[in-house]
């Protein structure tokens, strides 16, 4: 399975949309980002199969929510990865 | 204790308000925004779920708009300092509370030109009134909900509209009326609703909180640590983070969170209906008292569940402290912070005594506070 992090800007956004998806009964997992990936210092993400990612930026657009990036796991451990999209880079 | 001071504050709180903040004590809850671990993230989690709550109560789509505060001054003063710059004009009604009049007056020596629309005898403002007052350079229409004073309630729906075809922004204090009427921001036409936790929404004191509708901008009145975009020395743009630096309430969020949640499946049509009944038998009983002179509207459907009265030959202070003497009821006397309503009913001087019931008082609690209202009339003051 191919994995995604979603990194946002604050744990506010991230705790919303984790209940906000929960409630149709997907369960993501809220964690802070790797620094390497925290651009503009402290920020949080959400770590996502591939194919959730569509249905989770669908809900950052119904709440006016800009991610920061998409990030790709490339390997089995978990701190390994690389950009996928940027956060301007993502249909907003 | 016959508690008929909900105004000031609510009591008593559903036990599940209790046990959230006995929970926030006890169990591990970390700083939210703050760190990796778990106790952390599931404080996020719960300060998510109470804006989500009051999103719901209050018709807000986007929960990220509401930013809490510890208390409705605090978002009152958030709002009312943060939207007015010098050379803007602000109207307000004439029946406001001190947390609206005074950071009003406060931007006044700052250059904000201040106008009041002049409420009726009863305390409710004319839309038209407020139309008349608007200017080119109007920013901002205040206007408290629900009078701390007598219960008078505003139009605010039609003020609201009337304020943004002006392309004005609309302010409401629901100090009086969250959790005690229903409110739906879109439907009023409401930018800016600051509300407190402790009152009709029946959380605990140190709790409130400041919607601000997508789109309005104001200036900070406080910078520091929001969790987010740390290697900026700007605060970040985005709410609710923008407005929220600093460790929040967590042990009063909890609570919060289970008073709303308590209210959503209550109900705040049968919490009013409830109360405006009480309300009411209070007012009809004291009306036919002789030399009980009352100041709140007669119509139910114009008033929150608080009727204000004075007793002829007694001063306010007195009424209460005997009142609480003879048969232990909890209530308000004096000016409750609202010298310009006070103004607005002629009784500046005097001030009243405010009995506001909650949704845990019982007709046994009313029967009895109006037996023991009767018996003054017919002594002389102490």
């Amino acid at each position: 399975m191919v994995w995604r992090l979603v990194v946002f800007a604050s744990l506010n956004q991230v705790a919303l949309l984790k209940r906000d998806l929960y409630r149709d009964g997907i369960n993501l997992e809220m964690q802070r980002t790797p620094q390497s990936l925290s651009a503009t210092g402290c920020s949080y993400a959400l770590r996502c199969p591939d194919e959730q990612v569509g249905l989770l930026l669908e809900r950052c657009r119904k709440f006016a929510i800009q991610p920061g990036g998409v990030f790709e796991e490339t390997e089995a451990e978990r701190n390994s990865q690389r950009r996928v999209f940027a956060g301007d880079e993502l249909d907003q | 204790m016959i508690y008929l001071d909900n105004a000031a504050t609510s009591w008593p709180k559903p036990p599940s308000v209790m046990q959230a903040v006995h929970e926030a004590m006890t169990l591990p809850l970390g700083n939210p925004g703050r760190t990796h671990h778990r106790s952390a993230l599931d404080a996020a989690s719960l300060v998510s779920d109470c804006r989500e709550s009051l999103a719901e109560l209050f018709g807000i789509a986007n929960p990220l708009r509401i930013c809490f505060t510890a208390n409705a001054t605090d978002a009152l003063n958030l709002a009312i300092k943060g939207a007015l710059h010098p050379g803007d004009h602000a109207i307000c009604s004439s029946m406001e509370h001190n947390s609206v009049w005074r950071p009003l007056t406060a931007t006044a020596t700052r250059g904000v030109e201040l106008s009041i629309a002049q409420a009726d005898a009863e305390g409710v403002v004319d839309p038209e009134s407020v139309r008349r007052l608007l200017r080119p350079n109007t920013k901002l229409v205040a206007m408290i909900h629900a009078s701390n004073v007598n219960g008078a309630i505003q139009p605010i729906a039609e003020v609201g509209r009337i304020v943004r075809e002006h392309g004005a922004l609309m302010l409401v204090d629901a100090a009086q009326s969250a959790g005690s009427l229903p409110i739906d921001v879109d439907a009023m036409a409401i930018d800016l609703l600051a509300f407190p936790g402790h009152k009709g929404l029946l959380g605990p004191q140190g709790t409130g909180g400041l919607y601000v509708r997508d789109g309005v901008e104001l200036a900070l009145l406080k910078e520091g640590g929001t969790g987010s975009e740390s290697n900026s020395p700007l605060q970040p743009e985005f709410y609710p983070d923008r407005l929220e630096s600093g460790t929040l309430n967590l042990p009063g969020i909890a609570g919060l969170a289970a008073a709303v949640r308590y209210l959503l499946s209550t109900g705040i049509t049968n919490v009013a209906a409830h109360e405006a009944e009480l309300a009411q038998r209070l007012l009809a009983s004291l009306r036919a008292m002789p030399r009980v002179k009352l100041y709140s509207p007669q119509e139910s459907s114009c008033r929150a569940p608080i009727i204000a009265f004075n007793i002829e030959g007694w001063d306010s202070t007195a009424v209460a402290q005997e009142l609480e003497r003879r048969a232990d009821i909890a209530c308000r006397p004096g000016i409750q912070c609202a010298g310009l309503a006070h103004r607005t009913l002629g009784t500046q001087d005097s001030g009243t005594v405010r009995l506001s019931p909650g949704p845990f008082t019982t007709d046994q609690e009313i029967d009895t506070a109006l037996e023991a209202i009767a018996e003054l009339p017919r002594r002389s003051s102490v």
